[in-house]
């Protein structure tokens, strides 16, 4: 098993893995407590609109993935803030209409595009060096934001409303933390891919919420379990020869039945009754 | 009476086309406790938005602290303490007792300040003021419901705040607990000296509580002590045939209690 350390592309996916393990795991604390699970959805098919667009006009993936992903956050962003539409009915629409325009833009390509195909279902196997250096840097930027602004983003998630009126600028954060949500997707499209990266940043989380009920422990707990599912999900998937993408999104979810079947809140509330 | 610190002059509250709160004018003075009144969709809630500076007004003027409510900044917002209405409370979010006090402190800490030893030292000196320094490890969604709202108001209190506004504080909880939270709320006015506007329905739980009443529906129907503002004639106005006045002179509101 320890033979795979040994072979630089499996160093880059464990690396890679274990940041994107963490960065989603952490984001999705806030996104599972303000209740944000379909933006990151919507988000994910929104940057893999935006990958698609870059390779059928040549340019480079990740500028347009980020572009695409911010565009959708903040359209939907705004529309529930002026009250004209429902955050899920809002994302609803823009999810489906960017991958409609994914599709087209697939069926525009001149033939067969395999790393297009790897950034719907992931390949963190096949990081190269400089995406992996790409994924530090945003994945560095996205953790530090989120660490600076963590009492902020948790009033938010809490009652915006209730920060609002303490005197937390929680429009503002509520707009960076749709940001932070619309770069984690962005990040981790490569590894877990459009489809499953929705899954990375909601299920750790999910996870965690099950088994604490202190905010800072969620915190850790969940981005202990992220990077556990993640770099556990890549080892499986080298060991079993699987899809890395899969692997690491099942391993996450056996997590969370166990958690849920052997929640210390369950099972105190039911000792209780 | 202290100086005025909140100042509604001809104020209009709403939206398009739905005008909530009309005309307003009206100024509390630092140090009272207010009761505000009125029958449901009469504009209580609003005038607590305005207040927190969440709501501008579309004619008139609102001054809070001495700034108008357009200048309002965050630091002025975090002397505001606030208890929002009932219900909104997530009891499954995993947060504990102190967790939630100490988001208090984050307004006023502002952005990019962690918070330190004194700020821990003042949420559990809330917690002590509301009788809940022994629950500072507790999950929120624990406690009763009388707890959580005193675990709300030692969040506002973290605040150090210069104006408690309560919205709607004893809805939704039993009558001893009622009481209990009123007694409470009567202390920290008495004992930090705190403005306090108190928003409710029930009116019998706070005649003898309060210095002053506002009686709302739209617009302002009275304004006063107790005995000025609870008469017959302006009741009837303003509640109509929902209102019952007892024997032993209570008063019931049938839209609110019978629904």
């Amino acid at each position: 098993m320890l033979e795979m350390l040994s072979y630089d592309f499996m160093q880059r996916s464990l690396w890679a893995a274990a940041l994107v393990g963490a960065i989603c795991s952490m984001i999705g604390v806030f996104v599972v407590l303000r209740g944000l699970a379909f933006v990151g959805a919507g988000t994910a098919h929104a940057a893999f609109a935006g990958v698609t667009l870059a390779y059928l006009v040549g340019l480079p993936p990740l500028p347009l993935a980020i572009l695409f992903g911010l565009a959708t956050v903040w359209v939907t962003g705004v529309m529930e803030e002026k009250g004209q539409m429902k955050l899920d009915v809002s994302i609803g629409i823009l999810y489906t209409a960017t991958m409609a325009l994914a599709i087209l833009f697939i069926g525009l390509m001149k033939g067969y595009n395999a790393e297009v195909y790897g950034y719907l279902f992931g390949s963190v196997l096949s990081v190269t060096p400089e995406e992996l250096r790409t994924i530090w840097i945003l994945g560095f930027i996205v953790l530090c934001i989120m660490v600076v602004f963590s009492k902020e983003l948790y009033f938010i998630a809490f009652d915006q409303e209730m920060a609002e009126a303490s005197g937390v600028p929680a429009r503002q954060i509520f707009f960076l933390l749709l940001s932070l949500i619309a770069l984690t997707v962005v990040v981790s499209l490569k590894t877990v891919g459009a489809i499953l990266v929705f899954a990375m940043i909601l299920i750790p989380a999910s996870t965690a919420y099950q088994l604490t009920h202190s905010l800072s422990h969620m915190t850790a707990y969940s981005v202990v379990i992220g990077i556990v599912c993640a770099v556990g999900g890549v080892m499986l998937s080298y060991a079993w020869n699987l899809p890395s993408g899969p692997a690491i999104v099942l391993l996450a979810t056996t997590l969370f039945f166990l958690s849920a079947l052997f929640s210390p809140k369950r099972l105190k509330r039911a000792a209780a009754l | 009476m202290g100086t005025p610190i909140i100042r509604f002059s001809h104020a209009t509250f709403g939206f398009p086309g739905v005008i909530a709160l009309k005309d307003i004018t009206l100024e509390i003075a630092e140090g009272e406790f207010v009761g505000i009144i009125g029958p449901n969709g009469s504009g209580k809630t609003t005038l607590c938005k305005a207040v927190l500076g969440l709501m501008r007004p579309l004619e008139g003027s609102l001054q809070i602290f001495d700034c108008s409510c357009e200048e309002l900044r965050c630091h002025h917002r975090a002397r505001i303490g606030y208890l929002p209405q009932k219900g909104r409370l997530d009891q499954n979010f995993p947060i504990t007792v102190l967790e939630a006090v100490m988001m208090g402190r984050y307004g006023a800490l502002g952005l990019f300040r962690r918070p330190a030893k004194q700020d821990r030292e003042i949420a559990l000196q809330a917690l002590a003021n509301v009788g809940m320094q022994d629950h500072h490890d507790t999950a929120l969604g624990h406690l009763s419901s009388g707890q959580q709202q005193r675990v709300l108001i030692a969040r506002a209190l973290a605040q150090q705040p210069q104006v408690l506004l309560l919205d709607e504080p004893t809805t939704g909880i039993d009558i001893t607990t009622q009481h209990s939270v009123l007694d409470l709320v009567r202390r920290l006015h008495r004992d930090l000296g705190l403005t306090v506007l108190l928003v409710t329905h029930d009116i019998n739980m706070i005649r003898p509580q309060v210095d002053r009443m506002v009686l709302l529906k739209t617009r302002l129907f009275a304004a006063g002590a107790p005995e000025a503002v609870l008469k017959l004639d302006i009741l009837q106005q303003v509640y109509g045939k929902d209102l019952v006045i007892t024997e032993k002179d209570l008063i019931i509101v049938e839209d609110y209690h019978h629904r």
